[in-house]
């Protein structure tokens, strides 16, 4: 009788040796910026010194979901904070199959709406899992316990509201034809000397205005898949990163990344890793110095 | 065997060899070039090659059709599927006639993911469980499992499913009545050294039951189910030739009754797994120890499938031998703890949970074997699997067995 039970014991073993295992792997102390290889599109995994999870963007398709397991111990379903920089589809799409398999604590965006199926579809989603949008305006700050924090940086309230002002004047009621890159969401994340700035789709206008506010970085997510409407010289003259990451589709219609955007990376110097080639970059940090690790 | 017997199932053999046969004989001729269109269903699992996939249909009158067409839609094994062509007689070099249509026009009907399937009632009962399974298990691994547990595809990964394919052992995952058979069986012996036999039987038929549920009354796995529940609860109650007869039974009726399951992989599989179960456990009984008992049943399984498996479930190399051994015996423990884990989730969430952790060892085992021998490949691979090698295959083993089976008497 005892004998079909063999099995159990093993299996405790074995379980407790994964439990032990990704424990050691995943909560060791340190921060983990993950750039997900999700194709053309961005998803960015950030695993906090204690274990809190911070998605910023979740790529075109559920591609992301392998990138969160293979950052996450698989016992760990919440994620404490969801950034959607923008709401189209490259970034957003992923998020219906992550809201799907993990509970998602906080939700934040941008107070841009889109009127495409699959922005309906996430919108449904969001309603089920009883998630509300907290709308990012420069200035706001989630501080996490382990001192890491997410600072917005853009979009400014005011210009932002006048933006919408302007386009309601000119009768823009139909939000595709709205610049929704330009609104979107960029954050500063920093751990101690540690600061990488994710960018999401913003713009050239958008990083001059902030630059005061970043000051220099370590990271930089290279804004708008590496387009070249995403930066200026002057933006990387003051925040002069050591490591840019961009995140792009092998073989994309769009010709991203832009030859412009590589060469002004050489010329100031930034170390560059393309998800294309590269895979997913993690850069992982102790809140002093950083190790990058990618293909 | 007493002679009246002997010549009940003698007569009964005559009766439905007959009945085959006059079915088989006076089925409507097609003609070359014949163009038709119809509702069908994918009667094996598709293969895929450089530019193309090929799989074979049911015709409306008892036939079967050899189908290619292009890689992309991909049909599974039981889709259902609209189509329109024409029909063109192949030889193939073993000199057999077969019917083919190249390139047909095919639309979805149902595709074969059960989650359309079956009674309404269980729909969102099994949308509950794949959520909970979801929440639980890391995607690959929960695709996995609901493949195991219930035939649904649809949350595997493409990649995933090429690896089951070219691991051979994507019959796992197939809706085909197999994995239920195994469990049954699995189910039956250990309760029959648990408990009273009476109760022993009961049980194990609730369980039986609450599996074809689970896979949402399945025409295959209810057929499975039925002659699964026959003749193992026959054994535990009685001698070993009851089942015999019992299993024999069965299936005389279902043939007689629908002589097209004749070429139902599904109903071949279950039919040949379930006197598998029955009799090849009885060669290792020198052999049997505390370890061996319980891989018995899929190894025992496996044995009675193989040709079936070989000649209808993708591309099998003899590696894909060497791999199905490997996981297969974990099937049965992956149902059981998945479908206590499908039980628990409506009552508490905490412990479904905890089972599927349970099952976590055992898919990683599954999905690193899988891998690993989806890389390797195999050098040998059957393309067209001879009959030649079926019927010998199963005459050796009849052969083993019946000698052995003497010799104990």
């Amino acid at each position: 009788m005892t004998k079909y039970f063999l099995l159990f014991p093993i299996l405790f073993f074995l379980l407790g040796g994964l439990f032990f295992y990704q424990n050691q792997k995943f909560n060791d102390g340190k921060l983990h910026l993950i750039v997900c290889d999700v194709g053309q599109g961005d998803g960015i995994l950030i695993r906090t010194p204690r274990g809190s999870d911070i998605l910023i963007d979740a790529g075109p398709d559920d591609s992301i979901l392998d990138c969160l397991q293979n950052h996450m111990p698989f016992w760990d379903r919440e994620i404490e904070v969801v950034i959607l920089t923008h709401p189209h589809a490259d970034h957003l799409t992923g998020l219906i199959s992550v809201l799907k398999r993990y509970k998602v604590m906080h939700y934040f965006t941008e107070n841009v709406k889109n009127n495409t199926l699959v922005y309906r579809k996430l919108q449904d989603v969001l309603a089920k899992n009883n998630l509300t949008a907290n709308y990012s305006f420069a200035g706001n700050r989630i501080d996490f316990a382990d001192k890491i924090s997410l600072l917005t940086v853009w979009p400014e309230r005011e210009w932002f509201e006048n933006q919408k002002l302007q386009d309601s004047q000119n009768s823009i009621t139909d939000s595709s034809s709205l610049d929704v890159n330009g609104f979107s969401v960029i954050t500063l994340l920093s751990y101690g000397n540690f600061k990488a700035l994710l960018t999401g789709d913003g713009g050239v206008l958008a990083e001059e205005q902030i630059v005061n506010a970043v000051g220099k970085i370590d990271v930089l997510k290279v804004p708008h898949h590496g387009s070249r409407t995403g930066m200026s010289s002057l933006f990387l003259e003051s925040t002069r990163p050591d490591l840019a990451i961009i995140s792009v589709g092998a073989k994309n219609r769009y010709g991203h990344p832009s030859n412009i955007v590589l060469d002004l990376l050489e010329k100031y110097n930034v170390k560059i890793l393309r998800t294309d080639r590269n895979g997913e970059v993690e850069v992982v940090s102790n809140g002093k110095s950083f190790k990058v690790f990618a293909n | 065997m007493s002679k009246p017997l002997t010549l009940f199932i003698l007569i009964l053999t005559v009766v439905l060899v007959l009945r085959l046969f006059i079915f088989y004989s006076t089925k409507s001729q097609y003609k070359d070039g014949e163009s038709i269109s119809f509702n069908s269903r994918v009667l094996s699992e598709p293969k895929t090659y450089r530019s193309y996939q090929s799989f074979w249909l049911e015709l409306p009158n008892t036939d079967r059709v050899f189908v290619k067409t292009e890689i992309y839609p991909e049909y599974y094994f039981q889709d259902k599927v609209y189509l329109s062509g024409s029909l063109h007689f192949k030889l193939l070099s073993d000199k057999t006639r077969i019917l083919s249509m190249d390139y047909p026009k095919i639309s979805f009907v149902k595709t074969s993911f059960p989650q359309e399937a079956g009674l309404a009632v269980v729909k969102p009962i099994r949308q509950k469980i794949i959520t909970v399974f979801d929440k639980a298990l890391p995607k690959d691994l929960s695709g996995l499992m609901l493949g195991i547990v219930f035939g649904i595809k649809q949350n595997l990964s493409k990649d995933f499913l090429d690896d089951l394919k070219t691991a051979g052992v994507m019959h796992v995952i197939a809706a085909s009545g197999m994995n239920v058979t195994i469990t049954a069986g699995f189910i039956f012996y250990l309760f029959s050294s648990f408990f009273k036999r009476q109760l022993a039987v009961f049980l194990s038929i609730l369980g039986v039951l609450f599996y074809a549920f689970l896979a949402g009354f399945e025409a295959s796995i209810i057929r499975a189910s039925i002659m699964g529940i026959i003749a193992f609860s026959s054994q535990i109650l009685g001698k070993q030739q009851y089942s015999f007869y019992a299993l024999f039974l069965t299936g005389f009726l279902m043939l007689f009754a629908a002589p097209k399951y004749l070429f139902d992989i599904g109903f071949q599989l279950s039919f040949s797994a379930t006197l598998g179960i029955l009799y090849i456990p009885l060669l290792f009984k020198r052999w049997q120890s505390v370890y061996l008992d319980s891989f018995l049943t899929t190894i025992s399984a496996q044995i009675a499938t193989l040709p079936i498996l070989l000649a209808n479930f993708g591309t099998y190399s003899l590696w894909s031998i060497v791999c199905n051994t490997l996981v297969l015996w974990t099937v049965p423990f992956l149902m059981i703890l998945g479908g206590i884990a499908a039980l628990a989730s409506f009552i508490l969430l905490p412990i479904a949970s905890f089972l599927l952790y349970l099952c976590l060892p055992l898919l990683l085992f599954f999905v690193e074997i899988v891998s690993f021998f989806a890389k390797l490949k195999g050098n040998i691979v059957f393309q067209a699997f001879p009959w030649q090698f079926s019927l010998a295959y199963y005459l050796l083993l009849a052969s083993f067995l019946l000698f052995y089976l003497r010799r104990n008497d």
